[in-house]
């Protein structure tokens, strides 16, 4: 084991992320094998790279807020309500397509602004604030909609139906490009850059930065912009798959997404983040959701089990620091 | 002095990598109060930490009171009347002084706590002791003497028999002290044991009996106190005779220009109307007792801290002295103010990053191709640094958390010298730091000011204040009551001003 | 010494209740429909499953933590009950029992993950939240027996009817258990060592372990005493709601969680009270049942919930700094 640790291609790549992606495919190798035809190749790839999208961004943005040693659970309704309010602007107020994506993004921010805002500035617990902004999404979304569920454009809609191509074109899966694409942005910013740096720093010891004359409040509140703006992305993708939402949901994605951060070896006390590692986690947990779906379980057992992934991931993060200490 | 009451024999812990104790001796008798003395890290908290059960012994044995001993945790020494008065104090500050020192043994009526009876418990104890404490009152209300003697109190309630304190005196004032020795001695004339943990020589002279010395984890010797001197005791400490002459005079020109003014400064209760000058290549010693307000001043000038009025003026590039707006310490940074926290883990370091970018975090810009850090720039700057102040680390990757203090500071320092800061507050700077390694802060600090850098060194080690400050500005309680030059400089004057109030 | 005389005005729950009584003026004098009996009637039957979580989850708010899964929680209990009494026959007082026991069981969770296995709290119970909302979307919609049922008398317990059909007067006695309770709990809280140690652990963790209390027990008693007041607010909710809705249950805990924090919990732990608690609630409330008087739609209540919070622990955060200066 240890002689594996000290081996040059094993220290470039993580240990952990290397195990995680022999997870991965083990976890495909066995639902073949034992669901065999009721969990078809092609199709399973393809839901659940359906799923890695938009999830996939949820992930990359509250791993920007859990570096920071924050966190933020409202990314799910969030993602709803973005969804939800530009859709309705664009199914009942006649606003372009374009224009309703660009608007689904610009709500994302404003509500990671608003978080951020609150946690940075006013120096609110970042778990009161993710509840509270969840209920005002949830709200929002409802109030806005006439809690009315809103559907985005076929891809069979003449007008509209480009946006679609977001996801895939021709079969090609563009969506799979552009979440990789982001990820490579989000570890440049994260690992290369002054913003990603702070980040990180001040995760770890954030008054240390601050008497380096840091500002650390806007370095923070910018971990929850940018988590805003994936966020709105996210949304684009989920309706881009899946066309219809509903006020009221997205709970459960919140898990789902910061699951697959720490799953990826983002540590929940902060300062260490693996945005290579959150990308692996979000596709093991999408993976899992279509083999759980395939065994004919719903979503009852679908948040049961993520929920005990969550434990498990955080409780192994919080043992390998005690054991550190 | 009566019979031995403890005796621990060839006592042995070994964490993993680390021997911390390797066959250590010590004994207490009645009505003795006995010093632990060594460096940081000599092993003194780990011995004392075995005898009260928060670590296991690996070998050896504890004879208490006659009979061999091991207790398993804190509850199971208390009870057996050895306890321990912390050097943080473990004080719940939303219950009451009764409430806290009552904790975990609440006298009980049916099924509620019997709180009249624990108030007048508590009324009886602070008696006995002389102490004017309301026990009703919350314990976040008090004062951090008052609480450290709230923290004897519940020890005493213990009915100990044996008592450690470890480094009661640092964050009390001269009268708190005082009265600190005043109870200690009540409770030698009854008869207790008392173990006395400090670093300050003429403390230990004053109060103690016998004194034990640690070095390395290893046991080094006990002395009668009375029949050794200060030389004695720290030879034993260091293991080598260290010569800590004081400063003969200003190494500053008489000609050299202010770089920095501070007029009518307030902030809070601790910064009261503070004003001073800071020369070029000065070293200002900021002389005082523990809560004199030397560190809120810091703060308060670094913008660490508000502050409620005052100017600060300057030197800019042009050698003119210009007033500026300090609001925080990206202010303080941007006109050239560094500043070293007593409490480098706290403060100074993230200690879970790498020497680079502890030295970097002050001037990420510098570092930066547009929108990308240029790591091979950070490498090389960050090797000359190491190089430089001969930090020992293995690799510039290394965690900081994998420093010792002394390499820590140093990397403290690295940051500061990046930034250019010519104006850089040490406050104090060799605090958890040993010997070896503060003679290398001292050596760089002068080193630094000969090269034109100004100093501000807050200490509260009288030898360190006399053997590296040009000047002398002494605080107390919130004011400056002094500003000698060295020259002028003795213990007495400084202990005198540090003490007295100016009307 | 200094024993300062506090002016009652500073004294946060007094200032509470002079906003319920200002609020309740206003909502009465803009609408004559809220004034009647009945509407009091109706918010008060709909305040106690609001008020028994709220005072459960007041002691892990004091030691700094928080549940999450109370709402889910409530309702994943009110569904098993409930689909035991339909499906199996049991008799209604083993189903209350049921409920009890199963919110002692997920509290107890909460506490091994969070004052044994050092979970943060809102992650640990987020992912118990999520446990029991898949748990309960298991069973299907189930009603309880209603009040002419047999099984029915239940309802007894909350609301007195006297009389039958239109006739009949009703009385909410409920409201008297309510009282009685957090009596107790407000004994609980400041005259025993568990309510001292609760105290404690939100003040200052390592001490009060170096005192020699037994910390971890402690620590998981809180979460415990917390799901046995979530089971009691099962059978309260059963009472209330028609038909129990497997799926819902989440955002419920934010009216709780609100309620706690406009009573004057510390939001960073230490301090708080039951009698704050229960005024916190009824401002919580009254909005919820007052709004759509004044022609506010249901959701606009989410948002408020949502700001109402943010509101109250701001409050909190800006005396603390007043205090500190």
């Amino acid at each position: 084991m240890e002689k594996l640790k000290q081996n040059p291609i094993v220290k470039k790549l993580g240990l952990n992320r290397i195990l995680l992606v022999c997870i991965l495919v083990l976890m495909f190798v066995v639902f073949k094998a034992v669901l065999g035809s009721k969990f078809p190749v092609g199709d399973s790839i393809k839901s659940t790279l359906n799923y890695v999208y938009f999830l996939g961004f949820l992930s990359l943005g509250v791993t920007f807020v859990i570096a920071t040693g924050g966190i933020d659970f409202s990314i799910g309704p969030v993602m709803f309500c973005c969804a939800l309010v530009s859709g309705y602007c664009m199914t009942s107020y006649g606003v372009p397509c374009a224009a309703a994506m660009v608007l689904c993004i610009l709500i994302g921010l404003a509500f990671g602004t608003f978080n951020g805002w609150l946690v940075s500035y006013m120096s609110v617990p970042p778990f009161i604030v993710s509840m509270a902004s969840m209920n005002i999404a949830k709200g929002i979304a409802s109030v806005f909609t006439k809690t009315q569920s809103v559907s985005w454009p076929q891809s069979s809609d003449p007008v509209n139906g480009w946006f679609r191509n977001i996801t895939s074109y021709n079969g090609f899966p563009v969506g799979l490009v552009i979440f990789l694409a982001m990820a490579v942005i989000c570890g440049l910013v994260l690992y290369n850059t002054k913003p990603g740096r702070y980040i990180l720093c001040l995760g770890s010891n954030s008054e240390a930065v601050r008497l380096s004359g840091v500002n650390t409040r806007k370095w923070r509140m910018l971990a929850y912009m940018i988590c805003g703006f994936l966020v709105g992305i996210g949304a684009l993708f989920f309706v881009a798959t899946y066309t219809t939402v509903q006020p009221g949901y997205g709970d459960q994605y919140n898990n789902e997404a910061i699951a697959g951060c720490v799953m990826g070896g983002t540590s929940m006390v902060g300062g260490l983040a693996s945005i290579g590692g959150t990308v692996i986690g979000v596709f093991i947990i999408s993976l899992l959701q279509q083999g759980i779906m395939a065994f004919g379980l719903g979503k009852g057992q679908q948040m049961i089990i993520t929920g005990i992934i969550v434990i498990v991931a955080v409780y192994a993060d919080v043992s390998a620091r005690r054991r550190k200490n | 002095m009566g019979e031995v009451i403890l005796t621990m024999k060839d006592i042995d812990k070994s964490f993993p990598g680390v021997h911390a104790l390797d066959h250590v001796n010590f004994e207490v008798k009645r009505g003795e109060v006995h010093a632990l003395m060594g460096e940081n890290g000599a092993g003194k908290s780990t011995l004392m930490k075995v005898l009260t059960g928060i670590y296991q012994k690996d070998s050896g044995t504890i004879t208490y009171k006659g009979k061999e001993t091991e207790f398993h945790n804190t509850r199971e020494a208390q009870d057996a009347g050895v306890v321990i008065v912390h050097q943080e104090l473990n004080m719940i500050g939303d219950l009451t002084v009764a409430q806290n020192i009552f904790i975990g043994r609440e006298p009980k009526k049916g099924i509620r706590v019997d709180d009249k009876k624990m108030i007048e418990d508590s009324k009886k104890l602070f008696q006995d002791l002389n102490i004017e404490i309301d026990p009703r009152e919350k314990m976040s209300n008090l004062t951090v003497g008052k609480q450290q003697m709230c923290e004897i109190a519940k020890a005493i309630s213990h009915k100990a028999e044996v008592i450690i304190f470890d480094e009661p005196s640092a964050a009390l004032t001269e009268k708190e002290i005082a009265d600190l020795f005043e109870i200690i001695k009540d409770l030698r004339k009854k008869g207790l044991g008392i173990v006395y943990i400090s670093h300050r020589m003429d403390e230990i002279k004053v109060i103690t009996d016998r004194v034990t010395v640690m070095r390395d984890g290893g046991y080094v010797g006990t002395l009668i106190t009375a029949e050794s001197s200060k030389e004695d005791i720290i030879n034993m400490m260091v293991g080598r005779v260290i010569y800590e002459d004081p400063k003969e005079h200003s190494m500053v020109a008489p000609d050299a220009p202010v770089v920095l003014k501070v007029e009518h400064l307030n902030a809070g209760k601790m910064v009261q109307d503070v004003s001073f000058e800071l020369h070029k290549g000065e070293i200002l010693g900021f002389s005082g007792l523990m809560g004199a307000g030397r560190t809120e001043t810091a703060r308060a000038l670094f913008g660490a801290d508000p502050k409620q009025s005052g100017t600060i003026s300057i030197m800019d590039k042009s050698g003119q002295l210009r007033e500026v707006t300090i609001n925080s310490p990206q202010d303080a940074v941007k006109y050239g103010i560094g500043y070293l926290s007593e409490d480098r883990r706290r403060y100074g370091v993230v200690v879970q990053k790498s020497v680079t970018e502890n030295t970097t975090l002050a001037t990420m810009e510098e570092f930066c191709n547009g929108l990308f850090i240029n790591k091979s720039k950070e490498k090389k700057v960050t090797e000359k640094y190491v190089k430089e102040l001969a930090t020992k680390t293995p690799t510039t990757d290394q965690l900081v958390v994998n420093l010792s203090g002394g390499n820590q500071q140093k990397v403290v320092i690295a940051k500061w010298l990046t930034r250019d800061s010519e104006i850089l507050i040490f406050d104090e700077p060799t605090r958890g730091i040993d010997v070896g390694a503060k003679n290398e802060i001292y050596k760089l600090m002068s080193k630094l000011a000969a090269e034109g850098k100004s100093i501000i060194m807050i200490s509260s080690e009288m030898t360190e204040i006399l053997r590296m400050s040009d000047r002398i500005i002494i605080m107390c309680e919130g004011k400056v009551t002094g500003n000698i030059d060295i020259s002028e400089a003795t213990q007495e004057r400084i202990m005198d001003k540090a003490t007295r109030n100016i009307e | 010494m200094t024993k300062k005389k506090k002016s009652i005005l500073s004294d946060q729950r007094f200032v509470v209740l002079l906003v319920i009584i200002a609020l309740s003026a206003v909502f009465s004098f803009m609408s004559k429909e809220f004034r009647q009996y009945t509407t009091i009637l109706s918010m008060l039957d709909f305040s106690y499953y609001d008020l028994l979580m709220a005072i459960g989850v007041t002691f892990p708010l004091i030691t700094g933590g928080v549940d999450l899964s109370i709402g889910t929680g409530m309702v994943c209990y009110a569904l098993i009950g409930g689909t035991l009494i339909r499906n199996n026959n049991v008799p209604v007082l083993a189903a209350m029992l049921i409920c009890i026991v199963l919110g002692i069981l997920i509290g107890t969770l909460n506490g091994v993950l969070i004052g044994i296995m050092n979970l943060p709290p809102f992650l640990a119970t987020l992912c118990t939240c999520m446990i029991t909302r898949g748990a309960g979307s298991l069973c299907s919609a189930t009603p309880w027996p209603t009040l002419n049922q047999p099984g029915g008398w239940f309802h007894s317990i909350f609301k007195l009817t006297i009389g039958q059909g239109r006739s009949a007067s009703r009385y909410p006695i409920g409201f008297l258990w309510m009282i009685l309770l957090v009596i107790l709990m407000e004994f609980v809280l400041n005259h025993t060592k568990f309510g001292r140690y609760t105290i404690a652990i939100g003040s200052n963790k390592e001490a009060a372990a170096l005192s020699g209390i037994n910390v971890k027990f402690y620590h998981v008693m809180v979460y415990v005493v917390c799901g046995l007041f979530t089971g009691l607010a099962a059978i309260a909710y059963a009472a209330v709601t028609p038909t129990v809705q497997p799926g819902t249950g989440a955002g419920l805990e934010m009216d709780a969680i609100g309620g706690v924090f406009v009573g004057g919990v510390a939001a960073s732990g230490g301090y708080g009270s039951v009698v704050g608690t229960l005024v916190g609630i009824f401002v919580i409330m009254l909005l919820k049942t007052g709004l759509p008087y004044v022609g506010l739609q249901a959701n606009w209540q989410q948002i408020i919930t949502g700001l109402v919070l943010i509101v109250a622990v701001l409050i909190d955060i800006l005396k603390e700094k007043k205090s500190a200066k």
